[in-house]
């Protein structure tokens, strides 16, 4: 197997606020996270001379933004994507560092999701006009992300008993440590009868199963091992990396069951297999949480626990602050904001640095308490190693394995 | 090129140059599911993409099939994102698994179409009367005389294996 294991690093992360409505434009959040990036690398404008991003047309591209900090570019790549590209695009950074094609690439993804370009299909892409493939399940009012994704859900729980209940547990565990995080738009916790007391959405869907549309930017920045040991944090490598994996019949993956297997299947042999470990030497994930049950379905796939008890793995206090493998500690997309995968690749960065930004006196120096209550701690003590499991449908994800 | 057609709030397009759904389309306004079948290896797909994904051959047929199947999925839409669509809410959206190539060419395999779960006045079908197992036909909805929807609706037939339906 081929692999980069521990040769790229991320030095650098830096987001905007998460709002539900920002009042400025995509460009304007991009460059203020990509700034703060950079600014948390220790590094420079001249040292950045690569830059890629993605969106569904709803934001702004990188030949944009660089020029407002100054930035010159050898190497810029936009592309169309949403969940699961955040991986996949750290990925491609590091080819075209290793190619020669540039030194230091800064990742981003802006969107007014909230204000704007509503992420749940609402607004101005529910009046384009329905041709080709979009015939075979938008004329019977199948269009949103959830609406898209329920019939997976639906057959898990006929396949294998899943709960209401069990899943609800994401998001409990994700509000606690959402609690935790200044940064978070919604910090109040929940419990499992908010949950399945919200109203539905679209069944097995309650509300609060279903995340936050938000605005925000977000950047990540990935450079050689070599050049990460001059950075200013803690460097933080990359051991194993895969995205966007497809299951088979992508275009209409239902054709191909069963339906409740999810690309993880088929990406967990090449992320493990490059970083030579497994499921049991992750201390954090970062599972994606458009929906409560899209977490629970990647780390099942994953074999955080064996296919199909997915819903007792979640419900278990495992995926908790104060459990063994806590799953996204800022809160995720569920209670921070959504923000397309990237904010849980952030998070898992500053885990393993020990300097998560929670309400910790010291968090900026490291020093934290390990109280999980409300309004406290979300440091995961001695985090060494993190895993991010990117989501875009149940047949196409990613996954990223980093260590301290 | 035909008519766009209005449907509950939606521009359904057809173009005289898409090649992928015309047909079907045209097959399903006589009120036949018709689906492409390769000329090389004889396998029957959906979508009716233009290659085969089994084999790779270009070359295909339309092959009407029965509209019978089973429920093999289904989710129910209580807050209608689509504006057309908030009267008809809750509306059940299926999963159907069609009789034919069921399991083939592997285990995992079969010919499964969405569309809604609708009583013969194409109104949408109880949601206590929908679960996954019952028994299903094709019917067509007729949007104009050029355009027809493939729906489907419950038969009288003995469920497929066990019935199940989301508790509540
Ligand atoms: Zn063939």
């Amino acid at each position: 197997m081929k692999t980069l294991r521990d040769r790229y690093g991320i030095v650098g992360v830096g987001e905007t606020e998460y709002s539900r409505g920002s009042n400025r434009t995509t460009r304007a959040m991009a460059v203020e996270a990509v700034r703060k990036a950079i600014l948390d690398a220790g590094l420079t404008a001249a040292d950045v001379d690569g830059m890629m991003s993605y969106q569904n047309g709803d934001s702004t591209p990188a030949n944009w933004v660089a020029p407002d900090l100054g930035i010159r570019l050898n190497f810029y790549m936009d592309v169309v994507g949403g969940g699961s590209s955040t991986e996949a695009l750290i990925g491609l950074a590091m080819g075209a560092i290793e190619a020669g094609m540039c030194s230091t690439v800064a990742i981003f993804r802006s969107m007014n999701g909230y204000s704007e370009f509503r992420i749940g299909g609402t607004g101005v892409r529910a009046a384009q006009p329905v041709r080709g493939l979009d015939l075979a399940q938008v004329p019977f009012g199948m269009r949103s992300a959830g609406q898209n994704f329920a019939l997976t859900f639906m057959r898990h729980m006929y396949e294998y008993g899943t709960t209401s209940e069990q899943v609800a547990h994401v998001k409990v565990a994700h509000s606690k440590h959402a609690s935790q995080n200044p940064k978070a738009l919604l910090k109040e916790r929940v419990t499992v009868e908010d949950v399945v007391g919200s109203r539905w959405i679209v069944k097995p869907l309650h509300l609060l199963d279903c995340c936050l549309e938000t605005d925000n930017a977000t950047c990540l920045i990935v450079t050689s091992a070599e050049r990460a040991r001059d950075c200013r944090p803690r460097p933080v490598y990359v051991m194993g990396v895969a995205g966007r994996v497809n299951k088979p019949r992508t275009d209409f993956h239902w054709a191909h069951g069963p339906i409740t297997r999810v690309a993880g299947h088929y990406a967990r042999d090449i992320v493990f297999g490059q970083a030579g470990i497994g499921p049991e030497d992750v201390d954090v994930t970062g599972s994606y949480d458009a929906f409560t049950f899209t977490t629970m379905l990647q780390l099942e796939e994953y074999g955080f626990c064996p296919k199909g008890e997915g819903g007792a793995y979640v419900s278990s206090g495992t995926i908790e602050l104060g459990g063994k493998r806590p799953n996204n500690t800022a809160g995720g997309h569920l209670c921070e904001g959504y923000t397309h995968g990237m904010s849980m690749v952030i998070e898992n960065v500053r885990q393993l640095r020990g300097t998560v930004d929670d309400y910790c006196p010291g968090a900026a120096d490291g020093v934290h308490t390990y109280d999980y209550g409300p309004g406290r701690c979300r440091q995961v003590r001695d985090a060494e190693i993190a895993m991010n499991l990117g989501w875009a449908m149940p047949p196409t994800g990613s996954a990223l394995i980093l260590r301290r | 090129m035909p008519q766009p057609v209005t449907y509950r709030g939606m521009t359904l397009v057809v173009p005289d140059n898409d090649s992928e759904w015309k047909e079907y389309f045209e097959h399903a306004r006589q009120h036949r599911l018709a689906l492409r079948a390769c000329a090389a290896c004889g396998l029957l797909r959906y979508p009716p993409t233009h290659a085969c994904p089994w084999c790779m051959a270009l070359e295909w047929t339309w092959r009407e099939v029965s509209g019978r199947g089973t429920i093999y999925s289904y989710e129910i839409v209580v807050h209608a994102i689509q504006p057309g669509f908030k009267d008809a809410a809750p509306y059940p959206v299926v999963l159907v698994e069609l009789d034919e190539q069921r399991g083939a060419p592997t285990p995992d395999e079969a010919l499964r179409i969405v569309a809604n779960l609708v009583r013969p006045d194409f109104t949408p079908e109880d949601e206590k009367s929908v679960a996954i197992g019952k028994r299903v036909r094709v019917v067509f909805q007729d949007l104009a005389d050029h355009l027809a929807l493939p729906q489907f609706t419950l038969t009288d037939e003995p469920a497929a294996g066990r019935v199940w339906r989301l508790p509540g």
